[in-house]
């Protein structure tokens, strides 16, 4: 019957779990008529306490003569349905020949797992389950030993089961699989399928019955009754014949006891921390490591290779690995004789090798560096020209001083702030002290970069000469410094490299030093030119020319006068060497003086037709014009491509020149300034000069325009410092400072963008000086430098 | 050596300057103006700041490195230059 029921169906089975009701009984009857197996199993399955057929035993009877194939019913005395299901699903195939009592529960329980695989397409778990939950139940529900219902079970299976057909039964089972595969074909996949979810049976794994039984429970009264007739049983027990009490011995065994030593389980904490930059080495380590290895080794050993990089890579353990393995040994050392020889040698060198090591020098520099800055930070912040913050934690002592500035400056508080110089700070180290600072000159790409040539004017106390190179992040020890056989009298940067110095000494080597090289040699020496100077080189410069003079090269060239009369022009040609430019012949005062001869042998006996030559500047914009001074006094106006005589001479200095400078605002304005006390203004084509500064009766040894205001320009002479401010006076400077007394004022250089000076002195200070509330005036300056020579020339005329 | 010599020396000199320390990498000085107290004090906690210092910088940008370290306090200012070999460190008072 199930056969047609399962062709006529799908595996769509309709289960009420819920159904605990005998209502379900009901339900079950109807469905009898379809597939009372189907019914029946399920109600059987899901239904646990109402084995609701038990009301019809009569139907299930008819059932069962109905569909004797399948149906096999186990009722115990209360009517329930106690078929027990198989505890295993055998092979259909194979298991005909088992006929036990046991196997008779299989055909249900073949239907029953039949079912469940159609329904679940399990074997025989569910089959397994089945017959666990029931015999369990069941022993669960009446309190007797599953042993005994499986035995009346049994007992009461073995009448049906003579009436089945095993074989038949099975072999069913088998069709009805394979007809079930069947079904599902292709037609079949569009079809709407039911799926039903079915509570499924709950697997009981372990039992224990309870011992003990609640008083309102129904079988108490049974247990009371079996209880009350065990103590009985014990009270008749004792002297009764029909129980006789035996002795037993038992041998029990000599007991051993072993002993069992093992070693005793060090433990070591191991921790770790996985920082993001640990992940990092180790990945790099790996990746190093991996090069390292051939092609062909597997993952495990690239993973000791990264265990065993771990160690030296990471620094952070690096120190705690030495500090162990350095116990270790001093360990070791005590008890092997050995090791101690080892050890010590390889720690002595050490220090002295992290003294020497690059990164220890440049550390070095650096911290320097660090701590002056610390020092000098208000003096550098004013240098460039930034607020200086006060420091909050500085002693109070700051405190009176504030309060005489306040005091001060309430009395200047009626006019304007009046300028004033404020020294900053001084280059200088005890290298340089005694020395005469010669020449100073910027670097021409890194304006913080200075270098002082040191060497002495006069010719007697000659020593030898020094350049250092200064850094303002440095001011009390020299980034470079070059010693040289004579006095420097000469420096300048080049503009196009700009790490080449060159250097003109008093004895008329010129020379070319690297700065970028910590070496102490110059690059290239003039002392082997033929042409070079035999007397002091008392200027040098790299001009650019812009224009190629006869087939020269167009670049920067470096060009000096020296005492011995020659401008020349020096360029690089297996060696140094040079070509002149000019030679500066000997010059009168009277304008006809171009015509040498019987005059000149008339009035003096000269040493030299040549005249030192002191100085020289070319013009801003023209590199062609060139402007040299000379020790009579006169100033010469040539030309690169006219070397033979003058484009036009200025006489007015009645004494050496020491610096001639063409304003860099102006292109034809001038100045001078010479040993006879007077600085000369000059327009290029006036031949007398336009304003002459006269301050103090001293030798003005330097002048240098303002590089940004046109009409300011600084002084220095022996015995102080003047800022001449011609937009506010033409008769006397604006700003003095006095020298330190004994000390020669020698040098001056304007600090390109800043408003600094400095200063050069013969003790071999460079000192640093701010310009404060200075201002030129509103206005072009330019204009107001023409302006006033102008009105000086309106006035003359 | 005879210019790191020098060097050393300067730096002493400078103005504030309380005391210059060197130390290897297992925290012995090899070069410390201070007495032995204070210089391993000094190194042992430096050493620990320096550390943890460095495994900052490197947890944010592991391609970065500590280079220099500075700890301005009340009265003086810590100057660490940490290598993997050696610590220098300065102490400078700078408002003296």
């Amino acid at each position: 019957m199930s056969i047609p029921t399962a062709k006529l169906k799908k595996p769509t089975l309709k289960v009420t779990p819920s159904s605990r009701a005998m209502n379900i009984s009901t339900s079950g009857i109807l469905r009898l008529n379809r597939s009372a197996t189907y019914a029946r199993s399920i109600n059987a399955s899901v239904s646990r306490k109402s084995f609701c057929l038990a009301a019809d035993s009569k139907i299930l009877e008819k059932s069962s003569v109905q569909t004797p194939k399948h149906t096999i019913q186990v009722l115990d005395e209360n009517g329930k349905d106690v078929t027990p299901r198989p505890v295993y699903q055998p092979d259909p195939a194979a298991v005909q020949s088992k006929h036990s009592k046991i196997f008779a529960s299989d055909t249900s329980g073949g239907t029953m797992s039949d079912f469940y695989s159609t329904t679940y397409q399990t074997t025989t778990n569910a089959s397994f389950a089945g017959a666990f939950t029931r015999s369990l139940f069941g022993s669960g529900s009446v309190s007797i030993g599953s042993q005994s219902i499986m035995e009346s079970m049994s007992e009461e299976i073995e009448d049906p089961s003579s009436k089945r057909d095993n074989s038949i039964s099975l072999s069913d089972v088998q069709v009805k699989r394979e007809e079930v595969k069947e079904l599902i074909q292709e037609e079949m996949l569009d079809d709407m399928v039911d799926l039903y979810l079915v509570e499924s049976d709950t697997l009981c794994l372990l039992d224990m019955p309870a011992i003990s039984v609640s008083v309102d429970s129904m079988e108490a009264e049974s247990v009371k009754e079996r209880n009350s007739r065990y103590t009985e049983l014990c009270k008749n027990r004792t002297g009764n014949d029909k129980y006789m009490g035996r002795s037993m011995q038992t041998f029990n065994g000599a007991s051993k006891t072993k002993e069992v030593q093992s070693e005793a389980i060090t433990m070591a904490d191991a921790a770790t921390i996985a920082n993001n930059w640990d992940m990092y080495d180790s990945f790099c380590s790996a990746g190093q490591g991996e090069v390292d290895l051939s092609t062909d080794t597997d993952k495990a050993s690239i993973a000791e290779m990264i265990h065993q990089n771990h160690g030296p890579t990471r620094t952070m353990e690096r120190t705690m690995s030495v500090i162990s393995s350095s116990t270790i040994v001093s360990s070791s050392s005590s008890r092997m004789e050995m090791e101690p020889f080892v050890v010590p040698s390889e720690s002595k060198p050490d220090p002295e090798l992290i003294l020497q090591s690059e990164e220890f020098q440049q550390h070095l520099f650096v911290m320097e560096r660090i701590i002056l800055e610390n020092i000098y930070q208000p003096k550098l912040a004013a240098y460039r020209q930034l607020p200086t913050l006060e420091d909050p934690d500085s002693m109070p002592k700051a405190v009176p001083m504030v309060v005489s500035r306040r005091e001060e400056s309430s009395l200047d508080e009626e006019g304007p702030p009046t300028p004033a110089l404020e020294r900053l700070w001084s280059f200088s180290c005890e290298l340089t002290t005694g020395r005469n600072v010669s020449s100073m000159a910027w670097n021409k790409r890194n304006p913080d970069l200075l270098a002082v040539g040191y060497g002495q004017f006069a010719f007697k106390d000659q020593k030898p000469g020094l350049v250092c190179c200064w850094s303002l992040k440095n001011p009390s020890w020299p980034e470079r410094i070059f010693t040289c056989q004579s006095g420097v009298t000469a420096l300048d940067f080049s503009a196009s490299s700009a790490s080449m110095l060159a250097v003109g000494m008093h004895d008329g080597t010129i020379a070319t030093y690297n700065v970028q090289s910590r070496e102490k040699t110059p690059v290239i020496d003039s002392s082997d030119c033929v042409h070079k100077h035999t007397s002091p080189v008392w200027q040098v410069r790299w001009i650019n020319h812009e224009r190629a003079l006869s087939g020269e090269d167009k670049g920067e060239a470096l060009i000096s006068v020296s005492a011995d009369g020659r401008i020349s022009k020096w360029f690089l040609r297996k060696g140094l060497d040079c070509i002149d430019l000019m030679k500066l012949k000997r010059t009168r005062n009277d304008r006809f003086k171009r015509q040498v001869g019987e005059k000149e042998r008339k009035s003096e006996a000269l040493i030299s037709r040549q005249a030192p030559g002191l100085c020289f500047d070319f013009h801003p914009t023209d590199s062609n014009i060139y402007l040299a001074g000379t020790e009579e006094g006169h100033i010469h106006k040539c030309s690169c491509s006219y070397n033979e005589q003058f484009l036009e001479t200025y006489q007015a200095h009645k004494g050496p020149l020491y610096r001639i400078t063409w304003s860099p605002f102006c292109s034809d304005v001038f100045l001078s300034c010479s040993s006879d006390w007077t600085i000369q203004l000059w327009r290029q084509d006036l031949f007398t000069p336009v304003l002459g500064f006269m301050s103090t009766q001293r030798a003005v040894y330097d002048v240098m325009w303002s590089p940004k205001w046109a009409t300011v320009f600084g002084a220095v002479n022996e015995g102080r410092m003047e800022i001449w401010d011609l937009g506010a006076s033409i008769l006397d400077p604006t700003i003095v400072n006095p020298a330190s007394p004994g000390v020669k004022l020698t040098s001056l250089l304007f600090a390109t963008e800043t408003d600094c000076v400095l200063v050069g002195d013969s003790d071999g200070q460079v000192s640093v000086y701010q310009l404060k509330n200075f201002t030129a005036g509103e206005g072009t300056q330019v204009g107001t430098l023409e302006d006033i020579i102008g009105s000086t020339l309106a006035s003359q005329l | 050596m005879a210019e790191v010599e020098e060097t050393l020396k300067r730096i002493q000199t400078h103005k504030g300057v309380i005391g210059t320390i060197v130390v290897n990498a297992e925290g012995i000085p090899i070069r410390t103006t201070l007495d032995n107290s204070t210089t391993v004090q000094y190194a042992g906690l430096l050493h620990q700041l320096t550390m943890k210092a460095r495994s900052t910088v490197r947890d944010i940008d592991p391609q970065n490195d500590l280079t220099f370290l500075r700890i301005r306090s009340k009265k003086h200012e810590i100057m660490v230059a940490p290598d993997k070999e050696y610590m220098l460190i300065v102490i400078q008072n700078p408002s003296e």
